[in-house]
């Protein structure tokens, strides 16, 4: 999933300042399983940003709405119906989505709520980390699964360094050696060659060198 | 005079480009440089321009300082980081280089190394901040240094093809100025009598402009960017001219001789790049009387 996290609610106030009604969303997919702007937190920060804004003498309407998936245009479409009672949009959606709607609705100012972070997975309750980088061309079938790429800080492509310590990245020991967990799960498999295998320096391209990327199905695409 | 000294007293300045070699054989490097000598004012040396990889600038360019050349040395921002930049900049200094040309760079994927990483981490307005501040005794990160450079730095104005696109670039353009760039470096002008408004315009931001005198040494080179470049102002007349000549190559060492002479009166100076080309620079300024 993509992540994210709530940006403070100081800067959020900064944004909306100039407005009166505010169009709050939410979205259904990602942000809402990484707890950062599903429907409940589109709750609780309407909440937060009406009591910060009372305390400073102001009353600001807030209108609240979660989408099933704000990158998506069918569903920002929906908000038709409400953007013209608001003056600015504030968006809890990845980084995809406030721009989805960015580009909608082009005379709302559209304010994000969250930064993103990374494409992740959960490790326990309330714990999200960085696997994927979205490299354009995945590396997991040599490397056994590990990606060394979204998971070693220096982005190896034949490691450990020699800052790899008791399976832990010397940027910190919270952080497994990407490289370490290659090893053991090739060790697993029974394809310690691979590890033997020197992999050429990474081609780039794919991972968007040459600017934004885009895929097109021309068997789906109108 | 040094090139510092021209641009202060407003005099007419010659820079030429020469390029460092793809390897480690520097002798048409220093060649080329040495025939330079007492003639020109300064040599540019870009670094990987047009995204070859090369020898760096700041190798050719202290080789070429110690042959007693002025150097100007091309920083730009595609492959290294704000750290490395901030350490090239003290070396050239240590290695007594004082001017350095902020410059732009080739996208990567038109580079010969088209699957590298492109690192970008500052734009070229944030390196010539971050050169400003080393002239300050600080580094970006705000810790002073033990001792500061000093350098002339320039910039380079992004081609256009339109008053639009002029506009663009010279707001850009204004962007470095107030960062620190003390000149500005035009691109390619060939036919000087319809660059004159646009070289009217740059002037206006208050910095000597220093045009680009471009060697045409081939019909196809003029055809090719007349072509795929609208607004290099290579005009019909001049294709003529080249396809006329009997001798086409000298014909491009002509042009770019007299639109030197033709340049004098209106800008601070020229640079004469010749892609490779470095040896016929000395005829070029024989053609142009220096």
């Amino acid at each position: 999933m993509i992540t994210a996290e709530r940006k403070p609610l100081e800067e959020l106030i900064e944004y909306i300042k100039p407005y009166k009604r505010i169009l709050l969303l939410g979205c259904n997919e990602c942000v809402t399983v990484c707890a950062a702007g599903g429907r409940k937190e589109v709750g609780l920060l309407a909440s937060g940003l009406q009591m910060a804004m009372l305390k400073n003498g102001k009353n600001i309407e807030i209108q609240q709405h979660t989408l099933e998936r704000q990158c998506d245009p069918e569903y920002v479409e929906e908000l038709v119906q409400m953007i013209d009672g608001a003056d600015a949009v504030m968006s809890m959606a990845c980084g995809c989505g406030v721009q989805q709607v960015a580009m909608r609705y082009k005379d709302k100012p559209v304010f994000p709520a969250v930064n993103t972070k990374f494409m992740g997975a959960s490790e326990r309750q309330g714990v999200w980390a960085e696997r994927c980088q979205g490299c354009g061309n995945c590396l997991l079938g040599a490397t056994g699964g590990i990606c060394p790429i979204a998971r070693c800080a220096k982005q190896l492509m034949n490691g450990p360094c020699g800052g790899s310590v008791t399976g832990h990245c010397e940027i910190s020991e919270d952080v497994d050696c990407a490289w370490q967990l290659i090893w053991d799960r090739l060790k697993a498999l029974g394809q310690t060659e691979r590890y033997l295998e020197i992999m050429p320096a990474k081609d780039w391209r794919p991972a968007g060198g040459s600017g934004p990327r885009k895929i097109i199905r021309e068997d789906l695409a109108e | 005079m040094s090139f510092q000294k021209r641009l202060a007293s407003h005099e007419f300045a010659v820079l030429a480009e020469i390029h460092t070699p793809k390897g480690i054989n520097i002798s048409r490097l220093i060649n080329d440089a040495r025939r330079l000598k007492g003639r020109i004012d300064a040599v540019i040396v870009p670094d990987m321009e047009n995204g070859i990889m090369r020898m760096s600038a700041l190798a050719g360019g202290v080789l070429l300082q110690q042959q007693g050349v002025e150097t100007i040395m091309h920083m730009y921002c595609r492959d290294r980081n704000r750290m490395a930049l901030q350490g090239d900049a003290l070396a050239a200094h240590v290695l007594g280089i004082q001017n350095i040309i902020v410059a732009d760079s080739a996208d990567m994927s038109e580079s010969d190394h088209s699957d590298a990483q492109a690192v970008s981490d500052l734009n070229e307005t944030d390196l010539i901040k971050a050169l400003k501040t080393l002239q300050k005794g600080k580094d970006l990160s705000g810790f002073d240094l033990d001792g500061a450079p000093d350098f002339t730095i320039g910039c380079t104005l992004a081609p256009f093809s339109s008053d639009q696109e002029l506009n663009q670039a010279l707001e850009q353009a204004r962007a470095k100025i107030e960062a620190g760039a003390r000149y500005i470096i035009t691109p390619p002008v060939f036919d000087i009598a319809s660059c004159l408004p646009a070289l009217e315009k740059i002037k206006t931001l208050g910095v000597p402009v220093i045009a680009t005198v471009f060697l045409l040494k081939s019909l196809a080179i003029a055809q090719y960017i007349a072509n795929s470049e609208p607004g290099a102002n290579i005009t019909d007349e001049l294709i003529r001219r080249i396809r006329k000549s009997s001798d086409r190559e000298q014909e491009g060492i002509a042009i770019a001789g007299e639109n030197i002479i033709a340049l004098k009166d209106k800008v601070q100076g020229v640079v004469i790049q010749t892609l490779g080309w470095e040896h016929k620079l000395p005829e070029i300024l024989d053609v142009a009387g220096i």
